[in-house]
């Protein structure tokens, strides 16, 4: 496959726009690798969450992967293309070269010719990894890479801004219950 | 005597199977149990964007999404007719596939308004930190819900 690029503003604004309308992150996400895996014509989209207590990551929202394959094991950061870790997007134009993968032969059996892995970085840390998953080996441009670098900061962003949200509605809560007999003045 | 109508939610993971098990050793040997299966997916997002070749294109790569999610429930379907025929052959098995419209926790307290059930079997991973952005199922589905047992399996 030749390196066309396939990411443009046009694309830009159908994903932005499917970030902005939801107020979930799990369907916002879910949407985004929807959109992604229809947009650039591949296999599948996943979106992790880095679990730094146990240097795992934990799927956030997938699409175009068979359950088997989602559910292989668990993804360790230090071994499943950790580079993505160091902050760096990582491209493996062919999963049958490349000792970067955990699981090679269940990428081989679902049928997985290249993986291009963005981190999500939030305030200078990673929180996350983008991975997009095609049928065959896969030319990337450099392009679309550094665009879907761009599109991970927003999911990092999104990510980070629903963590508040969630925090502001546990403490309304916790407050609404709080029975007026307490409240002393 | 009264049918007892169960809920599971099922989510493709690991711990369904764990799910399973357990509603197959408690429930599976006894009569008038109706066991319904519930997963709730993403629907296909709706592009509203000017015309454009990407757009476009785009659009008419969605039938392909549509026949991934007609695929997943085809999956689901079968999954739960091969449990139907040999493990809880002597329940009422049923069925529901539906889109979500908001998080999951709220569409199993909508499912449960609609039709009440006597138990909800719901599974629960240790330490994920993907809680701390989606909220616990589990955790809400429990301080919503009254008079309904709720079962988590671990």
């Amino acid at each position: 496959m030749s390196a066309e690029e396939k990411i443009d503003i046009d694309l830009f604004k159908v994903v932005f726009r499917a970030i902005a309308q939801s107020d979930n992150l799990e369907i916002m996400a879910n949407h985004l690798t929807q959109l992604l895996v229809a947009a650039l014509e591949i296999k599948g989209c996943t979106i992790f969450a880095l679990n730094v207590e146990l240097d795992e990551l934990e799927v956030l929202a997938s699409f175009g992967l068979s359950p088997e394959y989602v559910n292989k094991g668990p993804l360790l950061s230090d071994k499943s293309i950790a580079d993505t870790f160091d902050g760096k997007p990582f491209v493996i134009r062919d999963v049958s070269n490349t000792n970067k993968l955990q699981y090679p032969q269940d990428a081989a059996k679902e049928g997985i010719g290249a993986i291009v892995s963005v981190p999500i970085n939030f305030s200078g840390k990673v929180i996350g990894a983008l991975r997009l998953y095609h049928h065959e080996v896969w030319d990337i441009s450099d392009r679309d890479v550094d665009s879907l670098l761009v599109l991970s900061e927003n999911i990092g962003l999104a990510m980070t801004y629903t963590r508040i949200l969630k925090a502001i509605r546990t403490i309304r809560y916790t407050v609404d219950d709080i029975h007026d007999i307490w409240m002393l003045d | 005597m009264a049918i007892q109508k169960i809920l599971v939610a099922y989510n493709f993971a690991q711990l369904d199977q764990k799910a399973i098990e357990f509603v197959t050793t408690t429930f599976a040997h006894l009569d008038g149990v109706e066991i319904t299966f519930f997963h709730a997916y993403t629907p296909i997002p709706e592009i509203e964007t000017q015309p454009s070749v990407v757009t476009g294109k785009l659009k008419s790569s969605l039938s392909y999404l549509a026949q991934q999610v007609m695929q997943r429930e085809n999956d689901f379907k079968a999954i739960i007719d091969n449990l139907a025929t040999k493990d809880l052959a002597k329940c009422r098995i049923q069925t529901i596939f539906r889109p979500r419209k908001k998080d999951i926790a709220s569409e199993i307290i909508s499912l449960n308004h609609e039709t009440k059930f006597d138990a909800i079997v719901l599974n629960r991973k240790a330490s994920r930190v993907t809680r701390f952005f989606s909220g616990s199922v589990s955790h809400k589905v429990l301080m919503t819900l009254k008079d309904t047992t709720v079962c988590i399996v671990s």
